[in-house]
C-alpha cells in the first residue's frame, strides 16, 4: 500500500515529538543526577572541614594557652557538626553555621600570634582551611547553577510538559542566612 | 583611573578601582568586603550567563563559515574540473548552470573536514605538554595551586585536572584535554610568583573555563578545518596553473572539451578562491580563538564571582617583559595571553589568536567588576 504524503508527513512528525521527548527527557535525568551530585560535593567538603579541625586545634594549642574559652568552643562546634554529618541540610546547617562563627573567631585572634603564622605547619593548615572554606562556597555555588539550570528546564516550555509527564519537580536552591555569608577571614600573608 | 589609593596593609599605591592590593593581595575596600549586600547587587548585575550564550552563538556562527568556506571550494574546483575533464561542453551561457561535479565537490570537502576532525579529536591534546616542557606537580610542591585548581573544579562541577608547571619567568598559563575527564592545567612559575591567590583563581578560572567549555575540541575542529583549506587552495593552485598555461596541452591531449570563454571566466573564479578562500579561514580560526578567550574570561567570572582577580592578574600579565620560551603556532592559541609578545590593540588584530588585553579588562568590567 502506497503512503500519502499527509501520512508521510505525520509519521515524521510522530517521529520528532518521540525524539525530542527521549532528548528532553535524558536531560532532565542529567540535570537532577547533576543537582543530587552537586548536594552530596557539599557533604564532601563539609566533612573535608571537619577534619582538618582536630589538626589545627592541636598545632595552635601550644600558642594560644590564653584562648582556651575560644579553642573549647571551635572543638565544641566541631563535635555538634560531625553528629550532623549525612542527615541532610536542615540539620547541618545550624550547626555548620555555629562553627563557622567560632572558627571565624579563632582565626581572628590568630591575628594576634605572629609566631603562629611564622610556624610553616600552621600555614599549611590555614592555607588548607581557606581553600576548604572556598571549596564549601564553590560547591554551593555548583549546587545552586545546577538547580537553576534544572529548574530552568523544569519551567520553560516546551520541557515542562515532559518534566510534568515524568514527575520531575523543582529542585530547591541552597540558602543562608546573613550571618554565616560573611566567612571566616583567613589572611595568609 | 588615575587616582590611587593606598593599602592600609603594606602601603603599595594601588589603583583606586582595584579590589585587593596589587602587593600583598589585601582586600583595599573594607566597606565592599565587609558588606555580603554589595556583593549579592554586584552579582545581581553580572550577566555572565547570557554572556557565554553570546559566545557560543558567535563560535557556532564561525564554525559553519568555516565549513561553508570548505564546501564552496569544493564545488569551485568540482566545477572546473568538470569543465576542464568532464564531457559536457561548456560555453559563456551554459556554465552557470549547476555543476555535478561541484556539487561532489563540495560534499567531497565537507565529509573529509568532519572525518578528518573526529581523526584529529582521538590525540594531539597532550602536544602542549610535552612542547612547552611543562612538568607534573605534587600535591606537596604546589599546594596552593592544586587547592585553587580544586576549587575551581568543584565550582564547575568537572573531575580535577592535572597539574602542570612550566619553568620560566614569563607570566602564562595553559589549559588542554579534549574530555572533561581527561584535562591539565599548567601555569608557568613567573605566574606563581607574581600572582596572589586570587588573581591566580582568576586565570585557573580561565583555563577550567577553557576546559568546561570544551575549547580544545572547536580549536582541534577548527585548525583541521583550515589545514584542509589551504590543502585544498594548494590543489586548485596546480588546477589552475596547468589549465592557464598548458590549456592547450589538455586540449592537444585529446580531451579538448574546455570551451573558450566559459572556461576562462570558471578559471577566474577559481583562481579568487584559491587565493582567498585560505586567508580568510585563517581569519575565521583567529576570530574563533578570540571568541573562546572572551567566553573563558566569562566562565572564570561565572565561577569566581569576582571579576577583580582575573583583571587585575590580565593587568599584571599585560606588563611582562620575559618571553616564552616553549610557545610556537600550533600552540599558541592555548595559553592565556599571546605567549609571543604583547599584542597592541591596533597592530595586527585580525590575525591574533588573543583579543587585546584592554579589550578583555574593559569585557570583565562589564560583568561587574566596576
Amino acid at each position: 500500500m502506497e503512503l500519502k504524503l499527509g501520512q508521510i508527513i505525520v509519521i515524521g512528525l510522530i517521529v520528532l515529538l518521540v525524539g525530542y521527548v527521549i532528548s528532553a527527557y535524558n536531560r532532565l535525568v542529567q540535570l537532577r543526577n547533576q543537582v543530587r551530585n552537586g548536594w552530596r560535593q557539599i557533604d564532601v567538603q563539609l566533612k573535608r572541614r571537619h577534619d582538618l579541625i582536630p589538626n589545627l586545634v592541636e598545632s595552635v594549642q601550644g600558642y594560644m594557652s590564653h584562648e582556651r574559652e575560644t579553642l573549647r568552643q571551635v572543638v565544641e562546634a566541631r563535635a555538634r557538626a560531625v553528629e550532623t554529618e549525612g542527615k541532610g541540610p536542615e540539620e547541618a546547617n545550624p550547626a555548620e553555621q555555629l562553627l563557622t562563627g567560632a572558627l571565624g573567631r579563632l582565626f581572628a585572634l590568630m591575628e594576634n600570634y605572629p609566631d603562629l603564622k611564622a610556624n610553616q605547619s600552621v600555614a599549611n593548615l590555614m592555607e588548607e582551611l581557606a581553600s576548604t572554606e572556598n571549596r564549601i562556597a564553590f560547591s554551593r555555588q555548583h549546587y545552586n547553577d545546577s538547580v537553576m539550570a534544572k529548574n530552568t528546564a523544569v519551567e520553560s516550555f516546551p520541557s515542562n510538559i515532559v518534566a510534568r509527564l515524568f514527575g520531575f519537580r523543582h529542585a530547591t536552591y541552597f540558602e543562608i542566612d546573613t550571618q554565616e555569608r560573611a566567612a571566616p577571614q583567613v589572611s595568609l600573608r | 583611573m588615575g587616582a590611587t589609593i593606598q593599602c592600609p596593609d603594606c602601603g603599595a599605591a594601588n589603583s583606586a578601582r582595584a579590589a585587593s592590593c596589587r602587593l600583598c593581595g589585601d582586600p583595599l575596600n573594607a566597606t565592599a568586603a565587609a558588606q555580603p549586600g554589595m556583593q549579592q547587587k554586584m552579582l545581581r548585575r553580572t550577566d555572565f550567563v547570557s554572556a557565554a550564550r553570546a559566545n557560543s552563538r558567535a563560535t557556532t556562527r564561525l564554525v559553519l563559515l568555516l565549513l561553508f568556506i570548505g564546501g564552496l571550494m569544493g564545488y569551485v574546483l568540482g566545477w572546473n574540473l568538470e569543465i576542464f575533464l568532464g564531457e559536457t561542453a561548456w560555453e559563456l551561457d551554459t556554465i552557470w548552470f549547476p555543476s555535478a561535479w561541484g556539487a561532489w565537490g563540495a560534499t567531497l570537502m565537507i565529509a573529509a573536514s568532519l572525518l578528518w576532525t573526529l581523526i584529529a579529536m582521538k590525540q594531539g591534546d597532550r602536544i602542549v605538554l610535552r612542547i612547552t616542557g611543562a612538568r607534573q606537580v605534587d600535591r606537596d610542591d604546589e599546594p596552593i595551586l592544586h587547592n585553587v585548581v580544586e576549587e575551581m573544579a568543584i565550582a564547575a562541577g568537572i573531575p580535577k585536572p592535572q597539574v602542570y608547571v612550566i619553568e620560566t619567568e614569563a607570566l602564562n598559563a595553559f589549559a588542554t584535554g579534549l574530555t572533561l575527564r581527561r584535562s591539565a592545567i599548567g601555569v608557568t612559575r613567573g605566574l606563581l610568583d607574581t600572582l596572589n591567590r586570587d588573581e591566580l583563581q582568576g586565570v585557573v578560572g580561565h583555563e577550567v573555563g577553557h576546559i568546561v567549555n570544551l575549547d580544545m575540541r572547536y580549536a582541534t575542529a577548527v585548525s583541521t578545518l583550515v589545514g584542509l583549506i589551504a590543502l585544498v587552495a594548494d590543489t586548485a593552485w596546480r588546477v589552475v596553473y596547468v589549465s592557464g598555461r598548458g590549456g592547450g596541452r589538455v586540449r592537444t591531449s585529446g580531451s579538448g572539451r574546455g570551451g573558450g570563454g566559459g572556461a576562462a571566466v570558471a578559471l577566474l573564479i577559481l583562481f579568487l578562491v584559491a587565493a582567498l578562500a585560505p586567508v580568510f579561514a585563517k581569519l575565521v580560526q583567529m576570530a574563533v580563538s578570540r571568541q573562546r578567550e572572551f567566553l573563558a574570561d566569562a566562565t572564570s567570572v561565572r565561577l569566581t564571582r569576582n571579576p577583580h582577580g582575573l583583571m587585575s592578574a590580565l593587568g599584571k600579565l599585560s606588563q611582562q617583559a620575559a618571553p616564552f620560551p616553549g610557545a610556537n603556532r600550533a600552540t599558541q592559541h592555548l595559553f592565556i595571553v599571546n605567549p609571543f609578545k604583547h599584542f597592541p590593540e591596533k597592530a595586527s588584530r585580525l590575525m591574533a589568536t588573543h583579543p587585546p588585553l584592554e579589550a578583555r579588562i574593559r569585557r570583565l568590567s562589564n560583568l561587574g567588576g566596576e
